[in-house]
């Protein structure tokens, strides 16, 4: 047992390193005993307000220190007084997952930009390179044409290939393009990554889309194959919608989502012409990048959208 | 369950056992509390702070009348009656012990006079009679550390003795110059006789800022007092006429003085319950460790006071008293504060709490001083004071007091703002735009603060 002069846990003057000076924190006498009869932990609390002084009303309500930032009580309610209903439980992987997107829609100001792009060039390729496709076992989607056409982007931009420190004071550059996929399967979203997009081909693209999609289902996906990505795309083409704003995965900096292609009414001068348009709707970090940007970023990468070409040039 | 049971057993009736037994029967409990003297409160009101500041304040009186005729008041020689003086401070004493014995009575504390050994985590033996417990709260305090190689003479006294008046001897040598050795050369040095005050350390009141025990030193020497400091007394002879003191160190030589007071320190009383019995650990200076909710290792068993280590102080005592009790009934309390203060009841009176300035050195922490002398204090000089400083450590940054110490007159009242503002973490702001009022001694704290900000206009 320590010699009680040396475990009063909190006073009004303990020094905190050598010279450091006093840096501890200020609590009256009889807010010390208050905090110590509801059982909260000064220092904690002081951390968790972000401040070197706590007074009484600090401590009302309860343990603020253990609590989410925000009221939810009035969420807490029977609702079996409004009619029959059945409990189930979430899952540790969806509570994870539920905490991850609720702190990053929390602290991330993020902004959705809008915009749609000409597919008929790639829907040409893909039906032109069918007959391959099938020789070589792989589906060449338009999933495996959008990451290329991303990466690309990427190295154009390279703001967006970025991720922004913790404590918001460094912005990392980086200099490899991997690209999440989000995958919807029976037990939640998973996100793993296809490596080095930049440097692959398509087949090689779309191959790795679809056995990282299938393994994510059965949950056969490897821990190091999730993660790192530059950003994500998240893909409801196959379901349906005209738009929706995803949430940024952190500490990636935007996220892609697209939804259903639709053939639209484009007109060239007086003459109307059907043109197959995917929309692409980018979520981005607005402390990281602005409105502008992100424009210039979608516009261009729907250019090489509307002639895949030019991610050759 | 046995006739001798006690929920609670407050062992020893001291300010620190009295306050938890008192607290423990207001929260509900039923309350013992043992004590070996007839009368309560302990060494604190019967042979401590209490008879010694009965003293203190006759030698004030006598040094007042002494110091008269500066002020145009003569009141001839003055002269104690030693008996009178001596049944006054018993008068005194008895009047507060008599009145703890009424407090105990109205909460229903028994009281036992006796001396209380444990036999068990669940029972002591009074005296040979078993008594089981509950919980139980050691609180028997400590004692005056005797010097080892003195010889056993009537002449060497012990606090306790030198509180009983019993003569006033021409010569006296205090060997101990700390807060008990300093009181005692204060009172017999107004009472008559020729002090020596001798002590070990570089400085008397060792631990106190430098500062302001160089006023106090001054004030003692002026009142006749000689002191040698860093100065160790290696034999003392007695023979039928005299005492005499070898010393060495800055002071070689020898002292004759016809009582010799030890006032080097306390000791634990802890070895006197025999805390082993009961499984508590206990070092081997006889402190047994107690946590800030005063726990010892036993669950059931808390320790407050003296016996738990220093700083050896009543009002230390009390507190860890009210926390022991409110802990042992369950409630959540703790002694969460490092700022005990420490008061001199010299003339002028020394005080000081939180950190000195040597302290913060020593300690790497960043600080800066400001102080405020009470030669500019007009009601110092109005009241006939003499010298005295207000000095406060504070962090430079931040400006928040980190410590206090004052010396001069009153200076243990004055200090109780410096505490509570420490306490409450006020800054120097704080303290300087406080309305203190004029002319008081209290002002001095205010000028600090002042002079620290660049703020004060009495200087």
């Amino acid at each position: 047992m320590k010699a009680c002069l040396n475990s009063w846990k909190l006073n009004t003057f303990r020094p905190v390193g050598k010279g450091a000076g006093m840096s501890d924190i200020i609590v009256p006498p009889s807010v010390r005993a208050l905090a110590r009869q509801k059982g909260i932990d000064l220092e904690k609390l002081a951390k968790d307000l972000g401040r070197t002084s706590i007074a009484r009303e600090d401590l009302d309500g309860g343990k603020p220190a253990a609590r989410p930032p925000s009221d939810t009580s009035y969420w807490d309610v029977d609702h079996s007084q409004f009619g029959p209903v059945t409990e189930e439980p979430m899952s540790r992987f969806a509570q994870v997952a539920a905490a991850n997107l609720g702190a990053a829609n929390a602290r991330i100001p993020q902004v959705t930009h809008h915009d749609r792009a000409d597919v008929s060039a790639i829907e040409a390729l893909r039906r032109e390179l069918k007959p391959e496709a099938q020789a070589r076992g792989v589906k060449l989607t338009a999933l495996a044409f959008q990451a290329k056409a991303l990466a690309r982007a990427l190295r154009e931009f390279p703001r967006f290939n970025s991720s922004l420190s913790p404590d918001g004071k460094t912005l990392t550059l980086k200099d490899y393009v991997h690209i999440g996929i989000a995958v919807d399967t029976a037990h939640g979203l998973m996100v793993p990554a296809v490596r080095n997009v930049d440097r692959k081909g398509l087949w090689q693209i779309a191959a790795e889309i679809f056995d990282l999609a299938s393994r994510a289902q059965n949950r056969k996906v490897g821990p190091d194959e999730m993660g790192g990505a530059s950003m994500t795309i998240t893909n409801l083409g196959g379901i349906g919608g005209i738009g929706f704003t995803p949430i940024v995965n952190p500490p990636e900096v935007a996220i892609l989502g697209l939804t259903r292609t639709e053939t639209v009414t484009v007109w060239d001068g007086d003459m109307p012409r059907p043109v197959p348009m995917v929309p692409l709707d980018l979520s981005y970090d607005h402390r990281v990048i602005n409105g502008a940007d992100a424009a210039r970023f979608v516009s261009y990468l729907a250019a090489l959208i509307a002639d895949p070409r030019r991610i050759m040039v | 369950m046995s006739d001798n049971h006690a929920d609670l057993i407050v062992l020893g009736a001291g300010p620190g056992g009295y306050a938890c037994a008192f607290r423990a029967a207001d929260l509900g409990r039923n309350v013992v509390m043992v004590d070996p003297r007839a009368t309560l409160g302990g060494v604190c009101l019967n042979v401590g702070c209490i008879p010694s500041k009965a003293l203190l304040h006759a030698a004030e009186v006598i040094r007042e009348a002494r110091h008269g005729d500066d002020w145009g008041i003569s009141t001839g020689k003055v002269s104690v009656d030693l008996e009178k003086l001596r049944a006054k401070k018993e008068s005194i004493v008895a009047q507060l012990t008599t009145g703890l014995v009424g407090l105990a009575k109205r909460r229903k504390v028994q009281t036992i006079r006796g001396t209380a050994q444990f036999t068990g985590d669940k029972s002591v033996e009074i005296d040979g009679t078993t008594w089981t417990f509950d919980q139980a709260v050691i609180a028997v305090g400590s004692a005056p550390v005797r010097l080892p190689g003195w010889p056993e003479d009537d002449r060497i006294w012990d606090s306790t003795d030198a509180l009983e008046l019993r003569e006033v001897p021409p010569k006296l040598s205090i060997v101990g110059g700390g807060i008990i050795g300093l009181e005692m050369a204060t009172v017999y040095a107004a009472l008559g006789s020729k002090v020596t005050v001798i002590e070990f350390m570089d400085q008397i009141a060792p631990g106190a800022d430098g500062d302001a025990v160089a006023i106090l030193h001054a004030a003692l020497e002026a009142e006749g007092v000689t002191i040698h400091t860093n100065t160790k007394v290696n034999n003392v002879k007695a023979t039928k006429a005299t005492l005499t003191l070898s010393c060495e160190g800055a002071f070689e030589g020898t002292i004759k003085a016809d009582v010799a007071i030890q006032a080097v320190g306390r000791r634990s009383n802890g070895s006197l319950v025999a805390p082993k019995a009961a499984g508590i650990e206990m070092d081997d200076r006889g402190i047994i460790h107690v946590d800030a909710a005063c726990r010892t290792n036993v669950a059931n068993i808390f320790a407050i006071g003296d016996v738990t280590g220093n700083p050896m102080l009543a009002h230390r005592a009390t507190h860890q008293g009210h926390v022991a009790a409110e802990v042992a009934l369950g409630h959540s309390a703790a002694l969460d504060t490092s700022l005990i203060p420490s008061v001199a009841y010299t003339a002028p009176e020394l005080a000081w709490a939180g950190l000195t300035q040597a302290q913060a050195k020593d300690q790497g922490i960043a600080y800066k001083v400001a102080s405020f002398p009470w030669v500019a204090s007009g009601r110092n000089l109005a009241s006939g004071g003499g010298d005295g400083l207000t000095k406060l450590v504070y962090c430079p940054d931040s400006h928040r007091l980190l410590g206090a110490t004052i010396v001069g007159r009153n200076a243990g009242e004055l200090l109780a703002e410096s505490v509570l503002a420490m306490e409450m973490g006020a800054t120097l702001e704080d303290v300087s735009l406080s309305v203190h009022a004029h002319p008081t001694l209290s002002e001095t704290v205010g000028f600090a603060a002042e002079r620290a900000l660049g703020t004060l206009t009495d200087l």
